[in-house]
């Protein structure tokens, strides 16, 4: 193939990536993405008809796909975000209520035996000892001073040792 | 894309290897310019990797770091086809100010630790083969495509002069910037005018859409 074909090549790859990546991801965010990536496809052969043409055609074009595509994120997020505050999920599964009655039940992902994967525990990092006692005159109902006891309420007296540390990492980056 | 199970990551990267030596064994110019064919291979082969890094990531903060990268590639194409214009553009618009408006969302909308929607995808096998099926048929059209296709000749000029809706093209314009500024200026100067305007409109939608309403802030 020539020079023109291998451009068209791969904006060919990339639209079709980009439309795998809509049909298949789940999260709403990916799939706008996609979109987008269908769009670089999109302007990557448009630029290369036009160089081709040793035309400006293609550039101009692929400006207002630029101009139209950041209008489409903007929209597209905060419709995002809308949707996020009444499902407070970013599934797209969760709308498939959405659509005429007398269609079919869309093809879903069975999510049975799949847990959410939590969260690993915060590594126990080494804290300073608190120095010194509270002042007795401190008045105990300032926020402040319960701030400052609740922040070293939970604070061992000796700082971990080397060992504990060292499990410590170790579960939080193997596990 | 992601799956619970482990044997088809195997399988796919295999199949990604032979697909990409494939396509490069396919793709090369044999006119022998060796800067061109080396940025072409780098920016293309760093656009695919980090579109398909983009999709099977499980990690949509990666995703939109992946695409920040694909759309980095695309502009090193865009600077080979001659429109740097159009490359600075892209790399601010997108790399600039969409990845991080996605990055924003992300964190405004995600929830702590990895959610199951994340894990899973919808229909990846079938989807696959028909998203490759599509992909096969425009490659097989480009592979059956002559050199004389796309070159511009007097039967394309006849066409181009047939259709009313086109100009005749100028094999003398040099795509410089000043050409392409009096080309959007001059030829597509009511386009740009509602390109403004839906921008424009795009904004007030998107505030108007976005906040919470019973915050009072609409």
């Amino acid at each position: 193939m020539g020079d023109v074909e291998s451009y068209l090549a791969v904006g060919g790859v990339l639209f079709v990536l980009g439309a795998l990546g809509f049909f298949t991801r789940r999260n709403l965010i990916v799939m706008i993405l996609s979109a987008e990536l269908m769009l670089h496809g999109v302007s990557l052969s448009l630029v290369t008809f036009g160089h081709m043409h040793h035309s400006l055609e293609g550039q101009s074009f692929t400006i207002f796909i630029l101009t139209v595509a950041a209008c489409e994120a903007g929209l597209a997020l905060s419709l995002i975000l809308a949707l996020y505050q009444k499902s407070k999920s970013l599934d797209v599964e969760f709308w498939s209520e959405l659509r005429e009655p007398d269609l079919p039940p869309p093809m879903l992902v069975d999510d049975a035996g799949l847990s959410p994967i939590t969260p690993k525990p915060p590594i126990n990092y080494p804290r300073l000892t608190p120095a010194g006692v509270v002042p007795e005159d401190l008045d105990k109902y300032d926020p402040r001073v319960q701030h400052a006891a609740s922040q070293t309420a939970d604070t061992p007296k000796e700082p971990p040792s080397p060992k504990d540390l060292k499990r410590s990492v170790h579960e939080h980056f193997v596990k | 894309m992601p799956r619970a199970s482990r044997l088809p990551k195997l399988v796919g990267l295999i199949l990604a290897i032979c697909g990409a030596g494939l396509l490069a064994s396919r793709l090369n110019p044999a006119n022998g310019q060796v800067v061109q064919t080396i940025l072409f291979s780098t920016f293309s082969a760093i656009a695919i990797l980090s579109a398909i890094l983009m999709i099977t990531n499980r990690n949509p903060v990666y995703s939109a770091l992946w695409f920040a990268i694909a759309t980095l590639g695309v502009c090193g194409l865009f600077l080979l086809q001659s429109a740097p214009f159009l490359a600075a553009a892209t790399v601010i618009v997108y790399a600039g100010a969409i990845v991080v408006t996605f990055v924003f969302v992300i964190m405004l909308a995600q929830q702590s630790g990895a959610t199951i929607y994340d894990q899973t995808s919808r229909q990846p096998m079938l989807a696959t083969i028909f998203a490759f099926l599509l992909l096969a048929a425009l490659l097989g059209t480009l592979e059956s495509s002559t050199a004389e296709d796309f070159m511009f000749s007097d039967r394309s000029a006849a066409v181009a002069g047939a259709n009313v809706l086109s100009q005749a093209a100028n094999p003398d314009q040099l795509p410089t910037m000043m050409a392409l500024g009096r080309s959007l200026f001059g030829d597509y100067l009511f386009a740009v005018e509602l390109a403004g305007t839906l921008l424009l409109v795009a904004t007030i939608g998107a505030i108007a859409i976005a906040p919470l309403r019973r915050r009072g802030t609409l």
